[in-house]
């Protein structure tokens, strides 16, 4: 069956670039190697290009392979026993990009120390605004997990925030 | 469709969270990288193509070789063979030949 809509590589680079980019960077706190994963993924995309039926397809799998992506280079970090939040400002300094407000800055350095399922639940919903159902299945986990791990995170990071974050937040 | 937050931590968390901006050189490397990528991907495929095709002629040609060096053995086999048979007739006419010239000379000595 023909299709209408015929993928655009540029384009949605230009599209999505900065979901992929944000993702990667809060799930590993590593600018350049975030930016590493980006173009992996995108270069991923580009092979599969033949695959993708719609805008929707795109995104939805641009997101899935950015996680997918994202846990392997942390769990790749992990065997070599790097901390790569430990790293964040001294390697790769924001000078280039725009900055944040301080209690972004804060919240991502708190969001940091959370569990890698935790933070990636938690980037997914707050990110994304994605539903638990959709985060399971982006992430390909079950549901359950999701919303255990949600619930978590949130709690962790909220007890986080109400010891250092006081004066910037209201409902901590 | 976003979920609605529940409190003002939520809301904060959702601002803290915006998406950020990518750095304005990662189209440019992810474009590079795939021009790149194309390149080499055509250069596998030619360089492939190119072996397969010397693959191809030197099957070809060793063929050829074993074909010929056959083929001679046989022609060369079929000339030695016509030359025995050429001996063979030649040496039954002169057989023949003293046959019957020792025939001839046995009815004049009786």
């Amino acid at each position: 069956m023909a299709r209408d809509w015929q993928p655009d590589f540029e384009q949605l680079v230009d599209e999505h670039q900065s979901m992929v980019y944000s993702l990667a960077v809060r799930m590993t706190g590593d600018r350049g190697l975030a930016e590493e994963i980006a173009q992996d993924v995108f270069l991923d995309l580009d092979k599969h290009l033949g695959k993708i039926e719609s805008p929707l397809h795109a995104r939805l799998w641009l997101r899935r392979v950015a996680m997918s992506r994202t846990a392997d280079a942390l769990r790749r970090q992990r065997v070599r026993g790097m901390d790569l939040w430990v790293e964040v400002e001294e390697s790769h300094g924001a000078s280039a990009e725009v900055r944040q407000s301080p209690l972004g800055a804060r919240l991502e350095a708190l969001l940091a120390t959370l569990p890698e399922p935790q933070r990636a639940a938690l980037v997914l919903r707050y990110q994304e605004g994605l539903t638990p159902d959709e985060i399971a299945e982006t992430c390909d986990a079950p549901l359950a997990t999701v919303k255990s791990n949600l619930q978590r995170g949130l709690k962790l990071l909220r007890a986080k925030a109400q010891n250092h974050l006081k004066e910037f937040i209201r409902g901590a | 469709m976003a979920p609605e937050p529940v409190d003002d931590f939520e809301r904060e968390l959702r601002q803290a969270f915006e998406r950020r901006p990518a750095p304005p050189s990662l189209k440019r490397k992810i474009m590079e990288r795939r021009r790149r990528q194309n390149t080499e991907r055509i250069h596998r495929r030619v360089v492939f193509w190119q072996r397969l095709a010397a693959s191809v002629l030197l099957a070809v040609a060793v063929s050829g070789v074993f074909l010929w060096r056959d083929m001679d053995e046989r022609r060369k086999g079929e000339a030695a063979r016509d030359q025995v048979f050429t001996a063979l007739r030649i040496a039954h006419h002169a057989l023949s030949e003293m046959n019957a010239q020792l025939a001839a000379s046995g009815r004049g000595a009786q």
